[in-house]
């Protein structure tokens, strides 16, 4: 309203004509401030449009509002950093996005009261024989049985415009859903499968759980990754390693006894190789030895059959030789002159035992 | 004049920027509105844009976040249907949909207003859970069988619950999701549970131990039986192949039995010269060729031999 008031003055301050020196004083005071009065009326018309003048950071994004509604749709409304302008209030406004290009979000619900000082010294509070639910967080699995569980999820901004202009905390939104994920993935992982057997499916199903919720929920974000953590409850720490050694144990022992077993199984196939090859040579040698006993035979045979008497002293002589060379004692037995057989008496001993025998008794 | 044009203008616009600012307000894309003509809600905006209003002392603009808001209820204990009490938080998103319903039912300044309609939504949740947990068996919050888990059935319906008191109510005010935050069991309980879970695990660790050792023999004797059953196998082939050897043997009989008194005679000779070939003493008597040779020496040498 004042601004109206100096135009009137303006306007007044040349109407009348004043000669004398107190009116034409009044007058020069009148025009030298009018004077200053123009130049804050020019200023502040400079300041208003210069103040459209605005910076964006390098990590974040600038979005203008123009009567309230974004300019540009998707990523075309995002201007990155630097000097920009727009029209100042009341047409424009300047919405600024802070972005980084990973964003993190822990979550808060699974895990047994610890503060991040403790955590970091790696101190461990003893801890109760029970959990406290207004402090302790935990999962129940599907099993009944409890565990404490963590998840860190690292998310990118899709659609950040969605993302600041329809959620109060978006982030917070998502931390919702990271804890509703874990507590729903436990609810239908067996306590071994999540603790043990099955981590990287359990982080996957949270995961995909995180997922779905932010995608119902039109959050405008893509899960980049997600790293959980789960252990048995710190009352029952030694009781689930001691079942972690039995079942090495375990796996110690089934895989000591297949080694052994193959041994056993290679070993006999060894064996029936020999057995089978012996036969073969056996059978070789035998057929081989016949065929030339068989042809020996019919060598022989004209011969025999020429005069067998003959051929029955010249076979016999040189093998009869041979015989009593090999032989190590001969008697002879003379018949008595006058016709009566020789009584003979032997006492045989039995041959010593061989060495070999004896030593493998003891 | 042209100084004094130069001077009209800019007061012109100055007027019309100081007018703007008096008469107009934007309503933003994140926000909803309600115009008060002198305290009465005349108009309520949604759309972003720019709207015209008297000013001050007549018609006043309250403005809300028109944005998803996150709350979560207190930790509370509810019965399930079989009886065990269960702990339980859910977080909401809700948003303003209608400000013209919504300052009518919570006036005043956001800051309190806000608050107020969070506490109401709260207690109806409270009902709803009780309602809708009451209805489900522990076994339909956790279980591995993903048929029988209801887990998100039970939110859908604490939400269609709230969602139905909602617009039965009609506050203005809408639900966009909710689902459990935190699940537990009293204080005490965990403890049993803890006992429970120990038991389980020392079960655990006395099957692992005599498994380890019963697995083990199974998988031996398995291996033995398979390698007697190997080496049998082989001995049969062993048998086959001789008897084969056997029967091409065979083939030669008709070779030697062309003459039977001679085959029987060169087999005899040949055990005869197996049996002596070594440590064998032999005693003759003079009919035994070549010793028949002796019988025509003169007798007298017969003392000469013991």
């Amino acid at each position: 309203m004042s601004d109206e008031h100096e135009h009137h003055d303006h306007g007044h301050s040349h109407a009348p004509e004043t000669r004398d020196a107190g009116s034409q004083a009044l007058a020069e005071a009148l025009r030298s401030s009018f004077a200053i009065i123009k130049i804050v009326m020019l200023l502040m018309v400079v300041a208003f449009f210069c103040s459209g003048f605005f910076q964006v950071g390098p990590q974040e994004k600038g979005v203008i509002l123009r009567f309230g509604k974004p300019v540009g749709e998707g990523q075309k409304a995002l201007m990155g950093s630097g000097l920009h302008w727009s029209f100042p209030y009341p047409i424009d406004e300047v919405v600024r996005i802070p972005i980084t290009e990973i964003q993190k979000v822990a979550s808060t619900t699974g895990w047994y009261f610890t503060t991040p000082e403790q955590e970091l010294s790696g101190e461990e509070i003893p801890a109760g024989p029970s959990l406290n639910p207004a402090i302790d967080g935990y999962a129940i699995t599907a099993d009944r049985n409890i565990i404490h569980t963590r998840a860190t999820l690292y998310y990118r901004i899709e659609d950040p415009i969605r993302y600041v202009f329809n959620f109060v905390s978006a982030s917070n939104t998502i931390q919702n859903a990271l804890d509703n994920a874990l507590l729903y993935t436990a609810a239908h992982f067996k306590v071994d499968n999540a603790l043990y057997t099955d981590v990287a499916g359990f982080q996957d199903a949270v995961e995909q759980r995180v997922s779905e919720l932010t995608d119902q929920e039109q959050l405008g974000i893509v899960i980049d990754n997600c790293e959980i953590q789960n252990i048995p409850p710190r009352q029952l720490t030694d009781v689930f390693a001691q079942v972690t050694t039995a079942r090495e144990n375990r796996n110690k022992a089934l895989n000591d006894a297949h080694s052994k077993a193959n041994g056993i199984i290679l070993q006999a196939g060894a064996q029936a190789a020999t057995i089978v090859n012996q036969a073969e040579s056996d059978r070789t040698r035998y057929v081989a030895s016949i065929n030339a006993d068989a042809k020996r035979f019919s060598d022989l045979l004209p011969k025999f059959e020429s005069n067998p008497n003959l051929f029955v002293q010249e076979t016999l002589l040189p093998v009869m030789s041979q015989i009593l060379t090999n032989v190590q004692d001969k008697m002879f037995l003379p018949v008595h002159a006058d016709g009566k057989p020789v009584e003979l008496r032997l006492m045989l001993n039995r041959e010593p035992p061989e060495p070999k025998p004896a030593v493998q008794n003891p | 004049m042209k100084r004094n044009i130069l001077t009209v203008i800019v007061g012109a616009a100055l007027v019309v920027i100081f007018t703007l600012l008096l008469f107009t307000f934007q309503v933003r894309r994140s926000e909803v509105a309600v115009v008060t003509t002198f305290g009465k809600p005349a108009r309520s905006l949604a759309e972003p844009n720019l709207y015209f209003k008297w000013p001050w002392p007549i018609q006043k603009v309250y403005k809300y976040d028109a944005r998803v808001q996150n709350f979560e209820d207190k930790f509370s204990e509810n019965f399930t249907r079989d009886n065990i009490i269960l702990l339980s938080s859910v977080y909401v998103g809700w948003k303003i949909s209608d400000a013209g319903t919504f300052i009518k039912t919570f006036p005043g300044d956001p800051l309190v207003s806000i608050p107020n309609a969070q506490g109401k939504l709260e207690s109806m949740l409270r009902s709803a859970k009780i309602a809708v947990i009451g209805g489900h068996t522990l076994s339909e919050f956790v279980n591995a069988d993903t048929k029988e888990l209801k887990f998100d059935g039970i939110e859908n319906e604490i939400e269609k619950t709230v969602q139905g008191e909602l617009s039965t109510n009609d506050w203005g005010v809408s639900l966009e999701f909710l689902g459990f935050k935190k699940i537990g069991l009293p204080e005490n309980v965990t403890q049993t549970v803890f006992e429970r879970m120990k038991s389980e695990r020392q079960q655990y660790i006395s099957q692992y131990q005599s498994e380890g050792d019963s697995e083990a023999q199974k998988i031996r004797s398995a291996a033995e039986r398979q390698a007697a059953e190997t080496v049998s196998k082989a001995q049969a082939e062993a048998t086959r192949i001789r008897a084969e050897g056997e029967a091409e043997a065979a083939k030669t009989l008709p070779i030697f039995q062309q003459n039977p008194e001679l085959a029987n005679y060169l087999l005899r000779i040949a055990a005869l010269q197996q049996s002596l070939n070594q440590k064998a003493t032999l005693i003759f008597d003079e009919r035994t060729p070549p010793f028949d040779l002796f019988s025509h020496l003169p007798t007298n040498s017969s003392s000469s031999n013991p």
